[in-house]
């Protein structure tokens, strides 16, 4: 397993490079790199209500991480994680005042309407990949702009609240999905995060069909030979990426919010694909990911308070991380590559 | 009827040519990292950077072309990471270049804020945007048709003008042969001596050229100002057209027609009290539509045996084409 | 002098490709360079030409010292190379293609009436027909050497390197090549050619030199040397072309193909009207020049490609209307043509690649979850079984070499029950010690009762194991041969599009 640890080292060094690029920017930009990097960990883990925070941002980027880690172990880009989770968000929200049921029941109906609208909207680029290979990257990308107008739409035209904000009606306290401390909106959506991360993880490692989606992943003329329908698995993993990202918008539409909005949630999905390629696809590695993006996001709120720096140094940020790493790990083509990376083939 | 003449006039062309400029060279700017064999997915960083320097440029210099400098500079500046990055470190194009339009993002947003102390948009502050050009003899040539050549800025010509430049590129000089080897078999272009990094710079290079050029249309062409991802996804678009296009300069004008058209049609259903969010999504749902039903019909060919480091992106449909030695039927 | 190289090492990380090899080559002559698989032609070649920069070692040409620092410097010096795999640019024309790299340009511009009149001046010249115009994904593998030739030709190369120039060519087009050859030596030119066909070596070359395992073992003028002498020269041992004794076997028909007709990705027909069967305890060959069809029918059967007209059946099932998963349910093993990319996972470990078809299968799986240590210890059960040298079950697959890559595949495929077995080319780039157990294991099939199908480009091979042999020639099977007795010289004019019935000694037409 020395592969896997150099690996890991070659990631850390990669982010260690990238965030000292990162202060030189932040010298630019005329404030301390000190100031700033002490800022985000204080925004981050300053104190109780901080490290909620930070546990609050980092849920929806795990649960799309592992979106994307599905995706990407089945050789699928789903860059539509987004709007997936839009969709989701919304369908949960109309669920939630729209459908009264006892409670309990009707937050796991929410969460499950959730799951099939996110798979519902990846349907389509889905079916086009797997049947006749029209790249899901563009096809994704270009559904998530047509999913914040969509439900935006749908928020407005449909669901409006009479004078004026663009969201929903508040869902009914049943559809709640329960807090786990009284201070913050932290919730269980955390925990369903930290199982799912752990579930698909196992699933992949130990079940015959996770053996088969990783073979279509990294080999798929030898998948096909051995007998995989190499298709129906891409469709079927697109499927999977776009449900896990429907359910991420249905935990933060009923756990967070309560409500979904115009400019709900905005670059979770990125932020989840982004902390997959970090952590090479591995859902627990996501995990790490997850917490060190979602730290920065919440960090940088108060980054915005106290400092003239934006936050959206932080996006920044992460994409020189993933710069950084896509240099020396993400290879390519396989042969000459080193250690024990995942090869992401097209 | 009076409502036709009010939607299909040649105000509507004129909009539809407009709008089909800047679309049009980012696809072109497109074309060569496509034909050079690499997928370029940072076209909308390209152009978002290439918008916002515009501005700044502009600014600065109080002139319209040297913004037009400054944003093909930045532009040209994520061109040569992108080429850097997957070139010769050999790192996987589509995180690259995903990465890189999540930069260009993250950073024109942080810099607004540096500069200006604001977000949202910057207007006014002394952005000098480009002039119309009035083709002398169009009035009396042309008459009511003369809006249809004259008056545009000078990059939306530029843009059109590159198409039959662009054709004459490919076919008959060595760097446009080059570039279409090394996408179309890159072992060719090494056993005689032609670098296929260096060809596969030049082309990164000269994408980010004109990706540049479309955002500087963006910011300083018909709007002068700047906005928070103001691109909204014509780097994508373009990136579906050349996905059925191939990079073929003629197929390229043809989509990019087909999205101007729709984008300046849309608008108009606007006026008519269409919702507009729904109207906003029409050129996206028409690029979509296209990408899916053109894979559908495409045939694999000599792109499939090809374009290693592209996606597959062409359709496995089996084709009713005839040859001799038949098997009965 | 026209070449010479001198003490040449070259290395790819552990592995020495070539181990201080030094040769001389005078002008005017034809200089041949066997080995076998892995002993290094191809990589000093590529040394020689510019691709590869050796570790240690010089080049001299024409008694002058060079440094090969990429292709370019070769052609400035001299040398073309004609490549195995051509590398011709499809979407483009004969006369593009010849002139890449070097244009003709009038005012900036690409003068494509200059190019298309010079190609022409050049293919009269030397005698090598092509159409300038013509475009290149429309022509035949004959042709798009004479073009590659054309090629090293219009940039003036005076020592002419070619790399198994007769791997796809029929025997027919393998003669006018030698022609040709011999025409540019008395024109003053100097040819060098690798090839492993040592009859064709015998037949053509002046000199000859061995390679063996990276290094160097002889050169010496061929007349001086007999068929064994090379043989003995490139393997270091005796091998005979011996047929394997055998039991005569033959049960119930198990595989049964009739009028098979099928398109390749180009869509023009590329296996066409194929019928034979194949009987339980017997081994079917399948002859022919790589590029004939065997690689369509193979992915036929096997469900990878479909049909367009017959049917397959095996054991009472259409092969031609069934998925590779309901295929291999029916009985059916592969041991793929394209080992790296479609018989293994090379970043893999071993137990893993075992995995493959087994994975929902007891004692692999339960209610589908994977048991690894079931998986692992079936891994070194087969590691021992088949003598695969690696250092355990956790190694990953791409670290091994060829053959026992092809231990692993075989390992997997052999013990699976089937029924029917389909091997594609059993012992490509394999060395000859794995062959033989290759070969042996193959032989363990087929008394155990196996339907055996073996596709190979290596006739000697088909001659060892096959019970009979059909050969194929541009998609049709030409005739079927009894493997006992079999008269080599019949078979390659069957592999050349002569009719079984015209084959006996005529002239071919």
């Amino acid at each position: 397993m020395s592969d896997r640890w150099r690996a890991v080292y070659g990631q850390l060094l990669a982010v260690l490079f990238a965030l000292a690029i990162g202060a030189v920017i932040i010298l630019m930009v005329d404030e301390s790199p000190v100031k700033v990097f002490m800022t985000l960990l204080r925004g981050a883990f300053g104190d109780q209500a901080k490290i909620a925070g930070t546990l609050l941002q980092t849920t929806p980027i795990l649960i799309c991480g592992v979106a994307a880690c599905i995706g990407l172990r089945g050789g699928m880009f789903n860059v539509g994680i987004e709007g997936q989770l839009f969709l989701g968000g919304f369908a949960a929200a109309w669920v939630g005042f729209d459908l009264p049921l006892p409670a309990g029941i009707h937050m796991l109906v929410g969460l499950v309407v959730a799951t099939l609208a996110g798979a519902a909207w990846v349907s389509i680029p889905a079916f086009f990949r797997a049947r006749y290979n029209t790249n899901e990257v563009v096809s994704t990308i270009l559904s998530n702009y047509v999913a914040v107008l969509l439900t935006s739409y749908f928020t407005i035209f449909l669901f409006k609240r009479p004078g004026g904000w663009s969201e929903t009606p508040p869902i009914l306290p049943t559809a709640y999905l329960p807090e786990l401390f009284s201070f913050s909106r932290l919730n269980w959506g955390l925990v369903i995060g930290l199982v799912l991360a752990l579930l698909v993880a196992w699933f992949f490692r130990y079940t015959g069909k996770g053996y088969s989606i990783s073979m279509v992943g990294s080999a798929p003329k030898f998948a096909e030979y051995g007998g995989i329908n190499v298709k129906r698995q891409g469709f079927l993993v697109l499927l999977a990426s776009g449900a896990v990202g429907g359910l991420a918008g249905g935990i933060e539409t009923l756990g967070v919010h309560h409500r979904f909005m115009e400019g709900f949630a905005p670059g979770f999905g990125f932020d989840g694909l982004i902390a997959a390629l970090l952590a090479n696809g591995s859902p627990i590695g996501t995990i790490v990911t997850a917490l060190f993006f979602g730290a920065l996001r919440s960090g940088s709120l108060l980054l915005e308070v106290e400092t003239t720096a934006s936050r959206e140094i932080i996006t920044v940020i992460q994409a020189l991380i993933i710069l950084s790493v896509s240099a020396q790990v993400l290879m390519k083509r396989r042969g000459d590559s080193t250690a024990g990376e995942r090869r992401w083939k097209f | 009827m009076e409502v036709l003449d009010k939607l299909l006039n040649v105000a509507l062309l004129v909009a539809t040519l407009r709008t089909t400029a800047p679309i049009l060279l980012v696809g072109l700017g497109g074309s060569f990292t496509t034909k050079a064999g690499i997928f370029n997915i940072g076209l909308e960083g390209q152009m978002l950077v290439g918008a916002f320097f515009a501005v700044l440029g502009s600014i600065w210099s109080g002139s319209a072309f040297v913004g037009i400098l400054c944003g093909v500079a930045a532009a040209l500046v994520f061109a040569l990471i992108f080429a850097l990055l997957v070139v010769t470190f050999r790192a996987n194009e589509v995180v690259v270049g995903l990465a890189l339009n999540i930069l260009a993002g993250g950073m024109t947003i942080s810099l607004m804020k540096a500069v200006f102390g604001t977000r949202g948009s910057i207007v006014g502050h002394g952005i000098v945007g480009l002039p119309k050009v009035q083709i002398p003899w169009a009035r009396e040539l042309l008459g009511s048709w003369a809006p249809l050549v004259s008056g545009y800025t000078p990059l939306v010509y530029v843009a059109f003008i590159a198409v039959p430049l662009l054709v004459l590129f490919y076919r008959r000089t060595r760097l446009g042969l080059y570039i279409r080897v090394v996408g179309e078999k890159p072992e060719a272009a090494e056993a005689l001596g032609i670098s296929i990094a260096r060809v596969r710079y030049i082309a990164s290079l000269l994408c980010g050229l004109l990706a540049g050029l479309a955002g500087a249309h963006l910011s300083l062409g018909y709007i002068t100002m700047f906005t928070e991802n103001m691109s909204s996804g014509r780097g994508f678009m373009a990136v579906a057209i050349l996905i059925f296009s191939n990079g073929d300069p003629l197929r390229v004008l043809g989509g990019c027609l087909l999205f101007g058209f729709a984008d300046a049609f849309s608008l108009r259903l606007q006026t008519f009290g269409f919702p507009s969010y729904l109207i906003l999504a029409v050129p996206y749902v028409v690029a979509l539509v296209a990408l899916f039903a053109l894979s559908y019909r495409s045939r694999p060919r000599i792109v499939r045996e090809t374009l290693e480091s592209m996606r597959k992106l062409l359709s496995v449909e089996p084709g009713r084409a005839d040859v001799d030695n038949n098997p009965p039927r | 002098m026209a070449v010479e190289l001198i003490g040449i090492t070259k290395r790819f990380g552990a592995f020495v490709a070539n181990d201080d090899v030094s040769i001389a080559v005078r002008r005017g002559e034809i200089h041949a360079i066997i080995g076998e698989n892995g002993a290094g032609k191809t990589t000093l070649m590529n040394v020689l030409f510019g691709l590869l920069q050796p570790d240690q070692g010089a080049i001299r040409v024409g008694g002058k010292d060079m440094v090969m620092a990429d292709p370019a410097a070769a052609i400035a010096a001299g040398l073309g190379m004609v490549h195995q795999h051509f590398k011709l640019v499809p979407s483009l024309s004969v006369a593009e293609n010849v002139f890449l790299g070097m244009e003709i340009r009038r005012n900036g511009l690409i003068d494509h009436a200059a190019q298309i009149e010079k190609t022409r001046e050049l293919s009269e010249r030397f005698g090598l027909r092509v159409d300038p115009t013509e475009r290149v994904s429309l022509l035949s593998v004959g042709i798009e050497q004479r073009i590659e030739i054309l090629k090293v030709l219009a940039r003036g190369a005076r020592i002419i390197i070619l790399d198994e120039p007769t791997a796809v060519l029929t025997p027919q087009e393998s003669r006018e090549l030698f022609q040709t050859l011999r025409g540019f030596v008395a024109g003053g030119m100097t040819v060098i050619f690798i090839s492993h066909h040592l009859e064709e070596v015998m037949e053509v070359s002046d000199t000859v030199t061995v390679l063996r395992h990276g290094k160097h073992v002889a050169t010496r003028p061929t007349a001086e040397l007999t068929k064994a002498d090379l043989v003995r020269m490139m393997v270091g041992r005796d091998v005979s072309f011996e047929r394997r004794s055998r039991e005569p076997t033959a049960g119930d028909v198990v595989l049964d193909v009739r009028n098979l007709w099928a398109r390749d990705d180009r869509r023009l027909p590329a296996l066409r009207d194929a019928s034979f069967t194949v009987r339980a305890g017997e081994i079917v060959g399948i002859a022919g020049v790589a590029g004939n069809g065997q690689t369509e029918l193979a992915e036929v059967l096997t469900g990878l490609r479909p049909a367009s007209h017959g049917s397959a059946i095996l054991k009472g099932r259409d092969l031609t209307t069934q998925s590779p998963a309901q295929i291999r349910e029916a009985g059916l093993a592969h041991v793929p043509g394209d080992r790296m990319v479609r018989g293994v996972d090379g970043g893999a470990s071993i137990s893993a690649n075992l995995l493959m078809g087994r994975q929902s299968r007891a004692p692999w799986s339960r209610n589908g979850i994977l048991d690894w240590q079931v998986a692992a210890s079936q891994a070194v059960d087969m590691i021992k079984r088949f003598d695969i040298r690696a250092r355990g079950p956790q190694d990953t697959v791409k670290r091994l070499s060829g053959g026992n890559i092809q231990k692993v595949v075989l390992a997997r495929e052999f013990t699976n029950d089937a029924d029917f077995l389909l091997i594609d080319q059993p012992t490509r780039g394999v060395d000859i010690g794995a062959q033989e157990s290759i070969h042996d294991e193959i032989m363990r099939q087929r008394a155990a009762g196996r339907a055996v199908l073996v596709i190979s480009v290596q006739l000697d091979e088909l001659l060892t194991l096959a019970d009979r042999i059909l050969v194929m020639f541009n998609g049709r099977i030409m005739g079927e041969v009894d493997g006992d007795g079999a008269d080599g010289e019949r078979i390659g004019m069957m592999m050349a599009g002569v009719e079984a019935g015209e084959a006996k000694g005529g002239a071919i037409q």
